[in-house]
């Protein structure tokens, strides 16, 4: 059952090229004379099809800024992007939110629902502009499996932090893209609600062939990826293959000495 | 606190133009009729003179009047509405209610003095430009010199500073009462729900349409001599039109319950949005709903009221002078239909700048520009059909007595050219600031239009 469903609804079977998601030396500075930002000095990354990576690095090191330049919602200053082989760069807007919408789930940081629309009418929003059919058992099967069965007719201005990012949960999955970025997609649940959600995006990979891109802060969280990348002032500091809680932890108090030395001298 | 008020005015330039503007066009206005007064209360003015002067002080200020209040109160009204979330952000820092009430109450008498003050210099022209109309028809003799007075910078500066602090003073009650998490809480959907009217409103507008349905009876008793029938007609579709626009909530559920089915059987997933929205950002939409109702009302009222004065005084003066009254009279009543026209405008942009955050969080969940545009137009032509409706209704009490007083007949001759004429800007100034606006809102990148900090 599982699997005709992925079948059934898997829109865009992966192109020949390997690679879900490239980044060549993607640069992104905001702000001007002054008050200028280096968010991302040069990004290079390149990410399998199938695969589960997790992004860490200090608050303030870039991470929402690569996503955001991996989803075409902002424009790099410099560098290419390339989503499942179709590069984002020269796209109109209105292309890349077509685009976006058949090939990417995002997960915001501050989750984005609508507060006018109930959480079954947030997640299945994304078919509705897409003028795709909507599966209503399809949606009601992932809010479920994020534990929002019962809230289903609920605003998001009557969910506690947690459900709303389960809601955004739901929303980025229910298009079955084939690229999901979440960014700290369990940075408001308890532990055992984060762990259904890892579990959920461990499952989007293993068992449906996507693509999953995680930040996050949670050591124990990174250990659930196959691959977790480090960022550091913008620029990549480091890679760990089968990552555990504990190697991830460590690596990271290093990463923050740097940092600090770097800032020292 | 005032340090606070006069730093959050500074940095939120943009959000109380609005206000500003209302404050300041309304007091021209006022000035400028008000200026026909002082002018006729000089000395050495003949009797006549000051006979004419302050009738057309009286009775068209006196209309400017409450429409000024109106306006500067519910631009005051929207844009404190659209700080919910600043002022629940204060709140759970620390702010009392006192502090809060200063702060709006400080914030709305500065913007409606600064907007006071920058009047009267244009008040004075507008005024001078009237009186030389005047001359010019030959309503009032040539050496009538032009007089600046109390009346005029009285009237003028009170409407706005009063009407700006009456609306201060019951917002920031509002605003103040809640509980800090609750006014987050509904501060974060800000504008959803609401609606529900109070009531005290329902009141207050039944007692605006009673008004307004009073007028009219003065108007139709009136007799066919003099200015008291124009005077009294002249304010019915006024009050009458502010007391429907009181009622706006019930009327925009009204207009959604009745065109939800083709809107969004038509309308993709546009009209998908736009029926979700006129159901739950009833009171958003009310807001953008009122000034439509105001300029329809006002617009047919006013000028078919004055097509009929035409037509009646018709053969009562020399022919010359005819077309030369004539045109004073429209020029007179164009500019209070002026008026409302702009804050049609005012509001309606307002009121979608507002909306950035909104379309921001749209577009991230996948909607095109073109979509979100589709949206507001689908949302704008409910409204327009409701305002037309019910702005049609608000001129009757005007019109209707009008005729009877001059002609004995309750049905005036129909004016399909005023008519459709207030319609046909209605619609295109409706439609042209909302999707001038959303454009332009639409140009920020989606990312950044939903980061918080605005
Ligand atoms: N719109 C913006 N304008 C100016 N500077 C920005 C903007 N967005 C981000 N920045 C800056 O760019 C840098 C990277 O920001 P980013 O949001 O990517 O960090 P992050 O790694 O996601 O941090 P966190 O873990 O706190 O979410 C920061 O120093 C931030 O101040
Ligand atoms: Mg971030």
């Amino acid at each position: 059952m599982r699997r005709s469903r992925s079948t059934r609804n898997a829109p865009h079977p992966p192109p020949e090229s390997g690679e879900a998601l490239r980044l060549v030396e993607v640069r992104k500075v905001y702000g001007d004379e002054g008050t200028r930002v280096t968010a991302l000095a040069g990004v290079s990354l390149s990410l399998p099809h199938g695969t589960f990576t997790a992004v860490m690095g200090p608050s303030g090191s870039g991470k929402s800024t690569l996503l955001h330049c991996a989803a075409g919602l902002e424009e790099p200053d410099a560098g290419r992007v390339f989503v499942d082989g179709h590069e984002l760069g020269g796209r109109s807007e209105t292309a890349l939110t077509r685009f976006r919408r058949a090939h990417i789930g995002f997960v915001f940081q501050q989750f984005n629902l609508l507060p006018t629309l109930t959480v079954t009418q947030n997640t299945t929003l994304p078919l509705k502009l897409a003028g795709r059919p909507i599966d209503h058992a399809a949606a009601r099967a992932v809010l479920e499996r994020v534990g929002l069965g019962q809230r289903l007719d609920h605003l998001p201005g009557q969910l506690s932090g947690g459900e709303r990012q389960r809601v955004a949960i739901a929303r980025a999955l229910v298009t079955r893209p084939g690229v999901v970025l979440a960014d700290e997609p369990t940075g408001a649940l308890d532990s055992h609600s984060a762990r259904e959600v890892l579990e959920l995006l461990q499952e989007t990979v293993r068992g449906y062939g996507r693509t999953v891109v995680m930040v996050t802060h949670d050591p124990v969280a990174a250990a659930y990826a196959d691959v977790v990348v480090f960022l550091a002032d913008g620029q990549l500091a480091g890679r760990m293959a089968s990552p555990t809680a504990r190697a991830v932890a460590e690596r990271l108090t290093h990463l923050g000495d740097a940092a600090q030395q770097g800032i020292g001298g | 606190m005032f340090m606070l008020a006069v730093r959050s005015l500074r940095r939120r330039v943009a959000a109380f133009t609005a206000t500003f503007l209302a404050a300041f066009l309304g007091a021209v206005l006022v000035m400028a009729f008000g200026s026909l007064s002082d002018t006729g209360a000089a000395e050495g003015v003949a009797e006549t003179d000051r006979q004419t002067l302050s009738t057309m002080s009286t009775v068209v200020g006196g209309w400017s009047l409450v429409l000024v209040a109106f306006a500067v109160t519910s631009t005051l009204t929207l844009s404190v509405r659209q700080r919910a979330t600043e002022m629940a952000l204060l709140k759970c820092v620390g702010a009392t209610p006192a502090q809060l009430r200063r702060m709006v109450l400080g914030e709305a008498l500065l913007l409606a003095l600064a907007g006071a003050l920058v009047a009267i210099p244009a008040g004075a022209l507008t005024g001078r430009a009237l009186l030389a109309l005047l001359k010019s028809t030959d309503q009032v003799a040539d050496g009538v010199p032009f007089a600046y007075g109390p009346v005029a910078l009285g009237a003028g500066i009170g409407v706005t500073v009063l009407g700006a602090a009456g609306a201060a003073f019951l917002t920031a009650r509002r605003v103040a009462r809640m509980r800090a998490v609750a006014a987050l809480g509904s501060a974060a959907d800000a504008g959803t729900g609401g609606g529900r009217l109070g009531k005290g409103r329902i009141i207050l507008s039944a007692l605006f349409l009673a008004g307004g349905v009073q007028l009219g009876v003065m108007a139709a008793t009136a007799g066919p001599e003099g200015f008291d029938s124009m005077q009294f007609a002249g304010s019915a579709d006024i009050l009458f039109g502010i007391g429907l626009a009181g009622l706006a909530p019930m009327l925009v559920r009204g207009a959604s319950a009745a065109l939800a089915r083709p809107v969004r059987r038509f309308g993709g997933a546009s009209g998908y949005l736009a029926v979700l929205n006129l159901r739950q950002r009833t009171a958003q939409l009310a807001a953008a709903l009122t000034p439509v109702i105001l300029f329809v009302g006002i617009g047919v009222g006013t000028l078919w009221m004055q097509a009929i004065q035409n037509d009646t005084s018709a053969g009562a003066v020399p022919t010359t002078q005819e077309d030369a009254i004539e045109t004073l009279n429209f020029v007179v009543t164009g500019m209070i239909v002026l008026f409302t026209c702009i804050m049609l405008i005012n509001t309606l942009v307002a009121a979608t700048t507002y909306r950035r955050r909104e379309f921001g969080q749209q577009r991230l969940a996948g909607a095109t520009r073109r979509q979100v545009l589709g949206m507001v137009v689908l949302e704008g032509a409910v409204l327009t059909v409701a305002g037309l409706v019910c702005g049609t209704i608000a001129a009757l009490p005007t019109v209707l007595p009008f005729s009877y007083a001059k002609t004995d007949d309750w049905l005036p001759d129909p004016e399909y050219g005023i008519w459709l004429g207030t319609v046909a800007v209605a619609v295109t100034v409706t439609m042209a600031a909302l999707v001038g606006t959303a454009r332009r809102t639409l140009r920020t990148p989606a990312v950044e239009a939903v980061s918080v900090a605005s």
